[in-house]
């Protein structure tokens, strides 16, 4: 199975990283990296979740200190390297509105002016989680939530990274207001090691060449 | 998540480096090597640090010194 690295964090300039990416992205298929998710914050325009999903090749201590690794973050000009969150897709739905009922998610394109609200939380028991999500399903859709993927964490079968799809800024500003009891994940995103609560758009969704 | 890219080290283990005593970077580095080589994970260990430091008598609970993620 595919392994998900993802990390949150500032670039000192993000249009000049974005016009530099190419170079990077070139080196990236040499860890087994098949598709890189940008996002961009709607909040601070030079900060930045990155997804990275990597097929699965040997030890992730090998692929985190990789010099590739270090040099994403250093033509960036990122000096301060930022916790990576590295896990596996465990549920991934699409809250149809029509229909109400959740199937998974197809791959394409996302929504235009959709915002994606990422979050980096402890859950506790994930199945419980899992299950309370399933449950609020006609709530999420009704609140704009449009797409919903789950990941667990490789070093803690707690940590999950959840990343929400919202049909528009509003509704995204509303749901992080006031969200609903199956999202109350949210509220340990920003404590400690983990990242505030990232809301923004994405930038591109780039597949890369399998060597 | 992994704090130290350089050794692999990921939050579980700074966080019981601190939970038994580590108060700064360079304890935590000395307890489990995380930002002993590199440095550049150092900011994030400091802000775990800073996030177990018990609130001063009297001070209101502050959510983002709290541990991470377990009150």
């Amino acid at each position: 199975m595919s392994l998900v690295l993802a990390a949150d964090y500032r670039v000192p300039d993000f249009d000049h990283w974005w016009a530099a990416i190419a170079r990077d992205l070139a080196t990236l298929p040499g860890l087994g990296v098949h598709i890189v998710v940008v996002y961009r914050s709607l909040q601070d325009a030079n900060r930045v979740f990155v997804t990275i999903g990597v097929r699965e090749r040997g030890p992730v201590d090998a692929l985190l200190r990789s010099p590739i690794m270090f040099a994403w973050f250093d033509s960036a000009g990122v000096d301060e390297i930022p916790p990576i969150f590295v896990g596996q897709i465990v549920e991934k739905l699409n809250l149809d509105p029509d229909t109400l009922e959740a199937r998974p998610a197809a791959t394409g394109t996302r929504s235009p002016g959709a915002v994606m609200v990422g979050a980096i939380a402890p859950v506790g028991r994930l199945d419980r989680l899992r299950a309370s999500i399933h449950a609020a399903v006609p709530r999420l859709a009704a609140s704009g939530v449009r797409r919903f993927w789950i990941y667990r964490a490789l070093d803690d079968q707690a940590e999950v990274m959840v990343l929400q799809e919202i049909a528009t800024e509003r509704q995204a500003e509303q749901w992080i207001r006031h969200p609903d009891a199956a999202a109350s994940f949210m509220a340990e995103a920003g404590v400690g090691a983990y990242p505030p609560l990232f809301v923004g758009r994405l930038v591109q969704t780039i597949k890369l060449p399998v060597t | 998540m992994y704090i130290c890219l350089c050794l692999g080290v990921t939050t579980t283990t700074v966080q019981q480096a601190i939970d038994a005593g580590a108060r700064s970077t360079n304890q935590v580095a000395k307890a489990c090597g995380a930002g002993s080589v590199c440095g550049r994970c150092k900011h994030t260990i400091r802000t775990m640090v800073v996030a177990a430091a018990p609130d001063p008598p009297g001070s209101k609970p502050d959510r983002l010194r709290r541990r991470w993620g377990r009150t």
